[in-house]
């Protein structure tokens, strides 16, 4: 069962008798207030961390690009040069802070925040473990889409409102590029809630299991293609490489961001980091198992059964087990996104939009299809335990 | 205590937000006031329940509306001259005192009108007991193809005329 | 505090903010942002007499319904402005005075 963080503390007796223990110290039903900042500690704690996890994303795009390029790559600051997205930060800082003259100055400083705020957003339904997740909203995943396409307003406010030729072109790329790659991958999530029953974030992980043969990406064959869509369409969406058309530094001087310095541009950066980060935990929830740790350990009873822990051990134990597995996940699909932009040439605009709208629009629809058969014809059973049924020498599938 | 804060903000941000697309001299700020005005109303659908309504007021809006009203004011401005060829003005003037004013008279009746139909009822309101919060998407996915399906297949249709007549107006034709 | 009145009186500002935007302004892209108002302030209402009155969800439909047309309308509207601007080079509410170009 998946739980937000309030839930989950909730099981424990300790929590319950800090919360009696406080209640009579002030004199109140505390259980409120408990509650309040539980999430706000939560919050912070996320909201801190996946900023952390955006600067070291800036580190590790420069240490893989260096490494694909058998270069060396950042090693002067700190320990094999980790701490060289803080020399970045104190950097931009420090830089000068300009407005070109004639930029709409309202909108010039609201673009990078409305992008902050459409990333940060984002993180309230993501699920770290059945126990951390923030809300287990009853929406999520609809949520998770509304929010994140405020990035595409920022993207083209930054554009305008820099009063620049290659600003304002960068801008309406994006805009496009990001409507109408939401087309695809709205699709291709559609078909998940088809399957999973349900639009919770912890609907879509529980119906999966711990083992690759239980997860969506291996379910049927239209999944499988569904994956490489739903992941081509987030390359596509967060403006990294091969779609990298709003920032084309050959074409456009930078972009959308032209004309932004010091920390205005550091926020569109960090910006673009953590939405990687969680669109590629989406794809991790949603065809790879999420959480889900195999034979099921991450509930924490076998820990409690065989080396004979107490229960509040034990369920941490399996909780940090799924933390390490959805995680691994993530971060394997975060290398691939960089690995990606350090191997594909850019492909030009026109090919942007032909590969949405004439490709991967319509192999997501045929998809969507796919699956609803599958889904009525089989049961909700995966390839493997038909051909099981089957008996033995059955080969091909996906009829 | 945490409904009420929703509350507030959501009419606060829904209110001031379209104040502000009523008196803002720049289009492009006014589409963007009108983007938190809308985020506003999908705050107010989440404190009463709908919770549904609340997503799909943000996907529709932030991520369709606004950024197509925002294409629109890129595509059809920002020259330099300020009129045309035919001698009119290009980029037109966002309301003047006269049509303000015009428009303020306009609402004064109009808000009496509604506010005059809106007593009676409101005398005859009393509040009930209100049920608690349930989950409303399962609900709304079942009358949507049980109760309302005409309706939803006319809708679909509709989005697919309003899709396919928009892409052949707005196409650039020769000569 | 909250009640079927303040959502009828935030709906109401919706509207009137709406009707003063669509009369004051000459431009048809300002216009449509008033349209857009009315229509929110209308599905508002909708789901307000759901919560506060009878419960049976049929005016979330109806709002969802409300949505729906909201985006036909401004898809085809501004595809109508964009065609409008590529004839007459301008979107002021009184150069649309012709028939026929």
């Amino acid at each position: 069962m998946s739980l937000s963080i309030n839930d989950y503390l909730n099981q424990f007796e300790a929590h319950q008798k800090a919360i009696s223990f406080i209640s009579e110290l002030l004199g109140f039903d505390a259980s409120g207030l408990i509650t309040f900042l539980v999430f706000a500690t939560a919050a912070f704690v996320v909201v801190n961390v996946m900023a952390l996890i955006g600067g070291l994303g800036t580190y590790a795009e420069r240490k893989i690009s260096a490494d694909i390029q058998l270069r060396q790559g950042p090693n002067r600051v700190g320990p094999y040069g980790l701490l060289q997205f803080l020399a970045d930060g104190v950097k931009m800082i420090m830089k000068e802070d300009i407005f070109p003259a004639q930029a709409d100055r309202t909108l010039f400083n609201l673009a990078p925040l409305l992008a902050l705020i459409g990333v940060f957003a984002t993180l309230a339904v993501l699920p770290f473990s059945s126990g951390l997740t923030l809300t287990n909203l009853n929406i999520g995943v609809f949520y998770l889409i509304g929010v994140s396409s405020l990035v595409g307003v920022a993207v083209f406010l930054g554009g305008y409102s820099a009063n620049s030729k290659w600003s304002m072109l960068g801008g309406m790329r994006g805009a496009s590029q990001i409507i109408s790659y939401e087309v695809p991958v709205t699709i291709t999530i559609l078909s998940i809630v088809l399957m999973s029953g349900g639009l919770s974030f912890g609907s879509f992980v529980e119906s999966q299991g711990g083992f690759p043969h239980q997860w969506f990406i291996f379910h049927n064959p239209f999944t499988f293609i569904g994956f490489f869509v739903f992941f081509i369409g987030m390359l596509a969406e967060t403006n990294r490489a091969p779609f990298d058309l709003p920032e084309a530094e050959s074409e456009l001087v930078s972009g959308y961001h032209t004309e932004y310095t010091g920390m205005r541009f550091g926020l569109f950066a960090l910006a673009e980091y953590i939405e990687v980060f969680v669109l590629c935990g989406v794809a991790a929830a949603a065809f790879l198992g999420g959480y889900k740790v195999p034979f099921d350990l991450g509930n924490g009873v076998v820990f409690v059964e065989k080396l004979g822990l107490p229960a509040i051990i034990g369920k941490n134990i399996g909780q940090v087990l799924q933390l390490g597995s959805f995680l691994t996940k993530t971060l394997f699909l975060y290398y691939v996104v960089i690995w990606v932009r350090w191997t594909f040439p850019r492909i030009r605009v026109d090919q942007v939009m032909t590969i949405c709208w004439k490709y991967l629009t319509p192999i997501a629809l045929f998809n969507l299809v796919g699956i609803t058969l599958w889904v009525f014809a089989f049961d909700g059973q995966s390839i493997w335990e038909v051909l099981s049924h089957m008996g033995g020498g059955a080969h091909g599938g996906g009829h | 205590m945490f409904e009420n804060t929703l509350f507030f903000l959501s009419a606060a941000l829904c209110i001031i937000g379209a104040a502000g697309v009523v008196f803002s001299k720049n289009l492009m700020h006014a589409c963007v006031l009108l983007l938190a005005s809308l985020f506003g109303v999908a705050g107010l659908y989440a404190v009463i329940g709908a919770d549904f309504l609340a997503a799909s007021q943000l996907v529709i809006y932030a991520g369709g509306v606004v950024i197509l009203m925002l294409f629109a004011v890129m595509l059809t401005g920002g020259s330099s001259e300020n009129s045309n060829k035919f001698g009119i003005e290009k980029i037109p003037g966002m309301g003047s005192t006269k049509t303000y004013v015009f428009a303020g008279f306009s609402v004064l009746v109009i808000s009496f009108t509604i506010l005059k139909l809106m007593a009676n009822f409101m005398k005859s309101y009393t509040k009930g007991e209100l049920p608690a919060f349930s989950s409303t998407v399962e609900k709304i996915g079942t009358l949507l193809v049980t109760d309302h399906v005409l309706a939803f297949e006319i809708s679909s249709i509709l989005l697919l005329g309003a899709l396919v007549g928009a892409a052949v107006i707005a196409r650039p034709r020769k000569g | 505090m909250i009640s079927l009145s303040s959502y009828l009186f935030i709906s109401f500002t919706l509207f009137v903010a709406g009707i003063a935007v669509m009369i004051a302004r000459k431009n048809i892209i300002a216009m449509m942002l008033g349209i857009e108002l009315i229509l929110n302030s209308a599905a508002l209402n909708f789901a307000a007499y759901t919560r506060f009155i009878n419960n049976n969800l049929e005016g979330h439909l109806m709002s969802l319904f409300i949505i729906v047309i909201a985006a036909a309308e401004a898809a085809v509207g501004l595809a109508i402005v964009i065609r409008f601007f590529q004839i007459k080079e301008t979107i002021h509410i009184d150069d649309a005075a012709q028939l026929q170009s």
